[in-house]
């Protein structure tokens, strides 16, 4: 402490904001926010290298082509770079408000602070579940054992030890008197110093090769393959159309560009932005309803969900347990019990709150109510063994006049299996005199919906330290029920996941009776229960059978939670998972979706991809819509490139072989792409029809592949009518053709939007979002005038005659009614 | 006209366009009565079903004679009796869920 200039009064707060201007702030740079990171993968698209080789190419030819594109690729860059940093920054402000906490020593007094404003030198304490904030020398510990598998890879717990540690030139495996940022306490409680904060700890100098990475997603799989897809079908389109171009006669640098230009037509270039938006847009909403998303792409799997897994309490239940009852095997109310609850107990007691263990927090409350705190202040507590989730149950020793006194309280069956005695109306007898009436007590009250506790104690001869093993030979004392009724909003919820096709499955540690009598009261209905010791027993396949059919799995250990997200995830359902307990880790991080509380502890709310600030289920309900709405979207705009714009550039292909000119000039096409892109740049903020989100949707290939396959040909079919137009009804000279067919392509790949998003009839029963009618029909609006401007002369237009728009005007409407009734066929035949 | 020559070209691409399209329904609709062969046999061809791929094969018809005779008349007027029919079809054929 002397060398790290502080002291048990820890260090001022002005001595701490001095150290954080010299150490910097502890956090590590893994997720820093980078604009430059974002600027530079706007280069790393493929289309950025086709633009820049068509900009030299031109340069050396056409210099008027060569601004054009080179004002093409700022324009997309500037467009890339500003829509995915602004929602970048969204992300990035919401991960900001689930920080992780520390109890430091600042002047004299505890105070939970910002882990990131920790300085060499704080007095910090560290309890189970945690995550250390950083190194951190221990100068009193009690129990302490914490997992260093994120530095060592040894996932079994290490005990660690505040005595002076005498090793030459020791690793930091040796420093057991040490604890290490980003290692996880498991058991006990712990008080140190802070050694190094941020880049300067053990796990900064090797974060960033521990950076974890979480596989793909199956959406996120399906839209790469297709974005692949289309890129090969474009490199090898480009080497075929300039290939024929120059052979029927075209000059080889049109015939270059051209190709060119056709092939950034096909990129569907505007796809990672189109997903950056639609998810930030999403945990925007959800940000809303106090929903952090710390892993966007979290959001997609969200809305595929199809199970979701969760606890009973705070979620079905209000989580605000009451105490009702306090009881001997006898049946009488003995006020022993509630006292010895009270001394052996978990709760802290500041001025004005309790906060801690729900339960001990309700004992505490029940007893201050009722005066009785006050009968236990002739007792000292000289020590504790902590709550762990193996033994289900915590003790303290208690001093006072009459003695040494080991109190336990815990789940019932784990402390009676210590007893060897009860109190009972005849004195103190065998346990097993009185079992079955406790049992069948037991019973009645878990299928009445409580929860209860086993209170039991036995006298022990002073000593410096206790452990579990003096946890033997107990006299059971009583028990205590308590009450946590179904939330109010439980049902609706419930009800809302069934209506969208999520199966909700409840993995509790409680009694399985408790369970049921909840779903019940919730009207969610049990199909089976199993119990963890049922579970033990299974194999693999039968726990793939148990997972499908039951809706409870009662007294499971944090492991079998895990065995049981697996199974479902090998039974091919995308599963949600909602923990925030410390052992809840490994279940949050298999999941597809891992879901915690603000409330839960650093290690759940680490692990977890979505944050919940208020631990409720209806809020997830909208946050599946959210999933669900970003899936829609971008499938729109997939849909979109594959139909309108994938025919469009096909057409011009296939019509450059036989047109004695080029059907749009390059410049031309790569303007037109500029536009759609700016037309689709409003599409995440599209509306989604209500029957869209009534079930979980999958990446399906081979529908896009059937849709471009039907959807295609009517863009191409219209294409070839345009030609026919201008070219055998108006004569048109080159100039006039490429200036018909911009507009004819630009108003039907752009205003098809309206058709395609919906499977209802446009505008009537499906109105598009505001946002994107006005930009498309501005954008419409602004490819109509474009030839009459100087722009469009730039770009070698000019202007139509009457006789064209009028045409033009009845063709797209024809198309579009056209394409309206191929969607009726398609998805009557298809069936999707 | 300036570009007479061309015009077979155009019909073949066009005709093209509009032949793929109708073959990729035909498949479709294959596939669909192999995937439910309790509720329409193989056999069993409704004609209601291909009402869209008659429509376009007409509609395919009228602009290659409204071109071959450069009559922006009968296009138009032709376009207006089309746009009647798929209105509707279009309305006949939703079902209750879609609309």
């Amino acid at each position: 402490m002397k060398d790290l200039g502080t002291s048990e009064q820890g260090l001022s707060q002005q001595e701490a904001q001095e150290r954080l201007r010299i150490y910097g702030y502890n956090e590590l740079p893994i997720h820093a926010f980078s604009w430059v990171r974002i600027l530079i993968r706007q280069f790393k698209n493929p289309l950025f290298f086709i633009l820049l080789v068509a900009a030299i190419v031109a340069g050396f030819f056409e210099p008027r082509q060569s601004i054009a594109i080179i004002a093409m690729i700022a324009l997309s860059v500037v467009l890339g770079f500003y829509n995915e940093y602004k929602a970048e920054k969204i992300i990035e402000d919401l991960r900001q408000t689930v920080s992780l906490k520390a109890v430091a020593i600042r002047d004299g007094k505890p105070a939970q602070i910002d882990s990131k404003l920790l300085a060499p030198g704080d007095l910090i304490s560290v309890y189970v579940g945690d995550i250390v904030p950083s190194d951190m020398r221990l100068v009193e510990c009690k129990d302490l054992e914490v997992n260093e598998s994120v530095l060592t890879g040894e996932s079994f717990p290490v005990e660690k030890t505040s005595a002076t540690i005498q090793v030459q030139h020791p690793t930091p495996q040796q420093l057991m008197n040490y604890m290490f940022m980003g290692t996880v306490v498991v058991h006990g409680t712990g008080r140190g110093v802070v050694v190094a904060t941020g880049k300067q700890t053990e796990f900064g100098s090797i974060s960033k090769s521990l950076a974890r990475t979480r596989p793909e997603t199956e959406f996120q799989r399906g839209v790469r393959k297709y974005g692949n897809m289309l890129i090969s079908l474009t490199l090898a389109l480009v080497i075929g159309i300039f290939a024929l171009n120059a052979l029927v006669g075209h000059a080889v640098i049109d015939s270059l560009l051209f190709s060119l230009a056709v092939a950034v037509g096909l990129v569907p270039e505007l796809m990672p932005a189109i997903v950056t938006i639609s998810l930030s847009q999403a945990a925007r909403n959800m940000a809303k309803q106090r929903v952090v998303v710390k892993r966007q792409v979290s959001i997609e799997d969200l809305g595929n969900m199809d199970v979701l897994c969760t606890d009973k309490t705070g979620t079905l239940t209000s989580g605000k347990i009451g105490l009702k009852d306090y009881w001997a095997p006898s049946g009488s109310s003995d006020q022993r019990i509630l006292q010895y609850s009270l001394l052996c107990n978990s709760a802290i007691v500041g001025a004005g709150e309790i906060t801690g263990n729900p339960m001990d927090v309700a004992i505490w409350e029940y007893a201050s109510q009722t005066g009785l705190q006050r009968d236990i202040e002739s007792n000292v507590v000289v020590d504790e063994i902590p709550f762990d989730y193996q033994r289900r149950m915590m003790s303290a020793v208690v001093k006072n006049g009459s003695g040494t006194l080991l109190i336990t309280k815990g789940a019932p069956e784990s402390v009676l299996s210590r007893c060897e005695q009860a109190e009972s109306l005849k004195g103190i007898q065998p346990i097993e005199a009185i079992r079955q009436a406790v049992d069948s007590k037991l019973a009645e009250q878990a299928g009445s919906g409580y929860r209860t506790i086993a209170v039991a104690y036995r006298n022990v001869e002073p000593k410096p330290s206790y452990s579990v093993d003096d946890e033997t030979k107990l006299t059971l004392l009583g028990f205590v029920t308590f009450t946590d009724p179904p939330k109010q909003d439980a049902r609706q919820a419930l009800d809302k996941f069934k209506a969208m096709g999520v199966d909700v499955k409840i993995l509790t540690g409680d009694n399985e009776l408790v369970a049921a009598k909840i779903c019940e009261q919730l009207g969610l209905r049990v199909y089976r229960v199993v119990r963890g010791s049922e579970l033990t027993q299974m194999t693999s396949t039968e726990i793939r059978t148990a997972v499908e059919e039951a809706t409870i799995f009662a007294r499971i250990t944090p492991e079998q939670k895990l065995d049981i997200i697996k199974a479902l995830k090998l039974n091919k359902h995308v599963v949600g998972f909602m923990g925030d307990g410390v052992n809840d880790a490994p279940a949050l991080f298999e999941s597809d979706v891992g879901l915690s509380v603000d409330s839960g502890v650093d290690v759940s709310k680490d692990a977890a991809d979505i944050v919940l600030l208020d631990k409720d289920l209806l809020v997830l309900a909208n946050g599946i819509e959210e999933g669900r709405k970003v899936f829609g979207n971008v499938t729109k705009y997939i849909l979109m490139g594959t139909s309108s714009n994938f025919g469009n550039m096909f057409s011009a292909a296939g019509a450059s072989l036989f047109l004695p000119f080029l059907p749009m000039l390059p410049m031309q096409i790569l303007f037109m792409n500029l536009l759609y892109d700016v037309a689709n740049m409003t599409l995440p903020t599209d509306v989604i029809d209500v029957e869209f989100k009534d079930l979980p949707k999958r990446w399906d290939i081979d529908f896009v592949r059937k849709f471009t396959l039907f959807f295609g040909p009517f863009s191409s079919l219209y294409d070839f009518l345009t030609y026919g137009i201008m070219l055998f009804i108006f004569g048109a000279a080159p100039a006039l053709f490429q200036t018909g067919w911009f507009v004819e392509s630009f108003w039907t790949e752009v205003l098809v939007i309206f058709v395609i998003r919906t499977r209802r009839v446009p505008f009537i029963t499906s109105k598009p979002g505001k946002w994107l009618t006005i930009l498309t029909l501005s954008a419409v609006a602004f490819g109509t005038v474009l030839p009459f401007t100087f722009l469009g002369h730039f770009l070698g237009f000019v202007p139509l005659p009457t006789e064209f728009w009028i045409l033009l005007v009845l063709m797209v409407v024809t198309y579009l009614l056209l394409v309206d009734a191929g969607k009726v066929f398609f998805y009557k035949v298809c069936k999707f | 006209m300036q570009y007479s020559y061309l015009l077979f070209v155009w019909a073949i691409s066009i005709s093209w366009s509009a032949v793929f399209l109708i073959a990729v329904s035909i498949f479709l609709y294959v596939r669909r009565k192999h995937r439910s062969p309790v509720k329409a046999s193989p056999s069993h061809v409704r004609l209601n079903d291909f009402v869209f791929v008659i429509l376009l094969a007409g509609l395919l018809g009228l602009y290659i004679v409204s071109i071959e005779r450069t009559s922006s008349l009968i296009f138009a007027a032709g376009n207006i009796i089309v746009e009647a029919i798929l209105v509707l079809y279009t309305v006949k054929n939703r079902s209750a869920a879609s609309t």
